[in-house]
């Protein structure tokens, strides 16, 4: 679709009116005064402090290590992935689950495998490799789908370079690289940034000495409420994911090639399938180990499904049951229109606010938490605090889904219900509303597991009778005995269960029809 | 029919999810409830506060908010808008920062007169000393039947010790930041670092909080560590639970009275500003230092009630009070405090040479 086809309408700045003015309250506010803060106080002396530059330096080589690694594994299991065997289109589908799992989820599933308590009796807690495989747990899928989807579209080219003589060798370092640069190199940012930025993970997993910036933050706020020292680590963070992120912007702009081709997996002689089906299938049990290591752990004590609902304790756990879907509730209430009215302004032509809507990936939670602290002190009580960033961390992910389903509607319907005289708000009821539906509930069930998984800014805000699962999940590991590591096991497990089945049940709905 | 069903999905979804938050709410009493913010180690008989629960009509709630640092801190970033009611548990090496914090609120208790004199430390009432007792080393005598025992506080950095400390870290501990602070008395501002990289270069181990140190890395609990911080009360706290029979007559751990390694601590109880329950708010700090709770305290707690008449249980015998205990003035700690937990991270977590650190000062 051209930018010519579509002219910018007034109204779309109007819509974009209430996105804009919740972000300035949200995030733009908070955060120029974390900006502020670090610069005029703690900026100097942090970067002067060799721990911090240390900090600094592992987040960053957890980042690109992070991407490197997911390349890596990708770009080889693309190339299998050519190709037609039982189960291929499974893992595929899997591979982007848990990147909706909660943190705590994921980390509990490492504890239970490799951690001090795991099955496996060998304890990698505290070590950097736990927290790479943490890394291509998470994020393999984010760069694995757009390879698959490429690289069928690659034949055409490559054939046209061999046909004109050139060697395969030589075809596939002019031809093929560059044609898969643009997608390793967006889909490798991400996963740079989301590593970069990592808090629960890192928290829970690393110990001392892996300690992300992010977590860093946490713990300069929460032991020495230093706020002028973790606002100078937020700079620092804020630095290198707004360059980065530029940089994928830019990429992004600059490289996007239209590629058309089969799109088919290629067939197979039967043994050689099935040998693929087994061998891929035993990487990705042994990828997402600790996800059953997990499930083993909590059906391994019957007696903790029990304990966590009358602990005492322990924050009730069936108060952070509930606190978790009421404040999912309620963020419901906010992304619903939030998220669906900066779509709909960016696709009626404030194609500026595109970008801006992308800020919000850009923070980290532990941040956001520390400039609502820092400028709202007023409001630490007040439950609207929570979900305010709750609908800005998760609002763009409803947007992200719905925005290409918007771009995709079919332009002769709508300009036959203008033609028809149907009003702008009988169009939307009657003509785009019902396209788009599928993509907008897809969009929604990310939203909310992502709301119901959040911790950072959970942590960071917390307040005790805001408790939710994942608090309830991490009071328990500071403690010491195997029973609260139980409880915390299977309060995992409850978590785990609530966002994947709010996530399938809600896609299922999706395109029931 | 089609397009109700269709367009009405966000408002169904969000009916279950409140109709399920609302049916799992559990009905609220009508009593007044109060709320006292705790540390973890917060104990009394449940008879007791049951009995004053019936005798005051109040209901009371107890948050326990992480070890003394933390919860203080969560009261201070709740200032605005309080979670508790009154909060009991920090102690004199938190004071100023809970009153510069200024989330108190001053009350002159009738019952003051009875307490020791040498515990009021706050001339502006806002914090009422409820107990006191010293942090102290400890070690497992079974461990160290037929080995050495450290004789001077340096003598745990030397190789022959290595590896045998747990401490807790002070930003997060009140043990933690007591036995910090009886290092800063013992080895001075200038060879405090010294004495805690040496520490460090020994192999010592740093846990977040008290009972994580004592149950999981000290050796009588089947760690690998057989000399912990703890309190001077601990090894009278493990012959008083000794489920050991016949009950032995001694108790399996003891103090390590190491010159100036042990440090004098009260802990506090005070009323938060902003309570809406003022009068239940004082009622329970007139209970807490009154004598039935001020007698529970010891064996609860293991600290020594700040009540002067208050008995002491006989198995305080082992409660020994060390001969050298470490002291700072309230005003030493105040101003000081910030900067030693900053410079302690420095060389024991962070792993920077003392020399460095002191050069930045």
């Amino acid at each position: 679709m051209t930018k010519g086809a579509r002219r910018p309408i007034a109204g779309a700045h109007w819509l974009a009116l209430p996105v804009l003015g919740f972000l300035a309250l949200a995030l733009l506010y908070p955060l120029g005064r974390i900006v502020a803060l670090g610069l005029t106080e703690g900026f100097a002396a942090a970067l002067a402090d060799p721990y911090y530059r240390l900090r600094l330096a592992w987040s960053l080589a957890y980042g690109l290590g992070s991407s490197l690694l997911c390349i890596a594994v990708a770009l080889p299991l693309a190339y299998v992935f050519r190709y037609r065997f039982p189960g291929r289109d499974f893992w595929l589908a899997f591979s982007v689950v848990p990147f909706v799992l909660p943190t705590l989820v994921v980390a509990m599933g490492f504890l239970s495998l490799v951690g001090p308590r795991g099955l496996l009796e060998v304890n990698l807690y505290g070590t950097p490799w736990i927290l790479f495989w943490a890394s291509l747990l998470y994020n393999l899928g984010l760069v694995l789908r757009p390879l698959v989807a490429l690289l069928p579209k690659l034949n055409a080219p490559m054939q046209a370079a061999r046909t004109l003589g050139a060697s395969p060798l030589r075809a596939y370092l002019r031809v093929g690289i560059p044609l898969l640069a643009p997608a390793l190199l967006s889909s490798g940012s991400l996963v740079f940034l989301f590593s970069f930025t990592s808090f629960g993970v890192p928290l829970l997993l690393g110990g001392p000495g892996w300690a992300t910036l992010e977590v860093a933050t946490y713990y300069a706020l929460a032991q020495r409420l230093a706020f002028p020292e973790a606002s100078a680590l937020v700079l620092m963070q804020l630095g290198v994911t707004g360059g980065v992120l530029w940089l994928y912007l830019r990429l992004q702009v600059a490289w996007t090639v239209g590629l058309e081709g089969e799109d088919a997996p290629r067939p197979l002689v039967r043994g050689r399938a099935l040998g693929l089906a087994i061998g891929l299938s035993g990487f990705f049990l042994l990828l997402y180990s600790p996800l059953w290591a997990l499930l083993w752990r909590a059906l391994e004590r019957p007696g903790a499904w029990i304990s966590p609902w009358q602990s005492p304790d322990f924050t009730p756990s069936l108060l952070a049951l509930q606190n978790t879907l009421a404040f999912a509730a309620l963020a419901l209430l906010w992304v619903l229109p939030l998220g669906t009215l900066y779509a709909y302004a960016v696709w009626r032509g404030a194609r500026w606010l595109d970008g801006l809507g992308l800020l919000p990936l850009m923070v980290s939670p532990v941040a956001l938490g520390l400039g609502y602290l820092l400028v709202y002190p007023g409001l630490r009580g007040s439950v609207w605090l929570l979900i305010a960033a709750y609908t800005l961390l998760s609002y763009p992910l409803l947007t992200r889904a719905l925005l290409p389903a918007l771009e995709g509607l079919p332009r002769g319907v709508l300009e036959a219900a203008r033609v028809l005289g149907a009003p702008p708000w009988r169009r939307f009821i009657r003509v785009e509303w019902p396209l788009v539906r599928p993509s907008t509930i897809a969009g929604l069930a990310l939203a909310l597991a992502a709301v119901m998984g959040e911790f950072g800014a959970t942590l960071t805000l917390q307040r005790p009778e805001w408790a939710t699962l994942s608090l309830a999940i991490y009071e328990r590991l500071g403690r010491p005995g195997a029973t609260p590591f139980y409880e915390a096991v299977v309060l995992a497990v409850v978590l785990m269960v609530l966002c994947t089945g709010l996530l399938l049940g809600l896609q299922k709905s999706a395109w029931a029809r | 029919m089609q397009k109700t069903s269709k367009s009405g999905w966000p408002a169904r979804l969000s009916a279950w999810l409140v109709l399920l938050a609302v049916g799992l709410w559990p009905v609220q009493a009508q009593q007044t409830t109060l709320t006292v913010l705790t540390h973890d180690s917060w104990s009394l008989d449940k008879n007791l506060i049951a009995r004053f629960e019936q005798e005051s009509g109040l209901k009371l709630r107890f948050l326990k908010g992480g070890d003394a640092g933390e919860m203080l801190n969560k009261a201070i970033l709740s200032k605005a808008a309080p979670i508790a009611d009154v909060i009991y548990g920090f102690d004199n090496t938190l004071l100023s920062r809970a009153l510069q914090a200024d989330i108190l609120q001053p009350y002159r208790s009738p019952e003051l007169p009875n307490l020791r004199a040498e515990l009021l430390i706050d001339h502006t009432f806002r914090a009422t000393p409820v107990d006191y007792g010293y942090v102290a080393l400890n070690y497992d005598r079974e461990y160290f039947r037929g080995r050495p025992l450290p004789q001077r506080f340096a003598d745990l950095a030397s190789p022959e010790f290595a590896r045998l400390l747990v401490v807790q870290n002070p930003a997060t501990s009140s043990p933690g930041l007591a036995f910090l602070l009886a290092t800063v008395a013992a080895f001075g501002e200038e060879g405090y670092l010294e004495f805690w990289e040496g520490l460090r270069q020994n192999g010592v181990r740093v846990v977040s909080g008290w009972s994580e140190a004592y149950y999981t890395h000290f050796t009588r609990a089947g760690g690998d560590r057989p000399l912990v911080v703890s309190y001077s009360t601990s090894p009278a706290a493990e012959l008083y639970y000794s489920e050991a029979r016949p009950k032995p007559t001694e108790p399996p751990t003891a103090n390590l009275f190491l010159p100036r390694s042990s440090f004098f601590q009260v802990e506090y109880v005070g009323i938060l500003k902003g309570t809406r329950n003022l009068r239940a708010a004082q009622r329970f700090v007139d209970w807490l230092v009154s004598r039935p709770a001020q007698e529970n305290i010891p064996t609860q707690m293991w600290v020594y009630p700040a009540r002067r008449e208050a008995r002491l249980p006989e198995v305080f015998r082992f409660a020994q009070v060390p001969p050298e205990p470490a002291r700072l003035t309230p005003q030493q700690i105040a101003g000081n405090r910030e900067r030693w937990i900053r410079e302690w991270t420095q060389v024991v977590v962070q792993g920077q040479t003392a020399a460095a650190v002191k050069a930045r000062r």
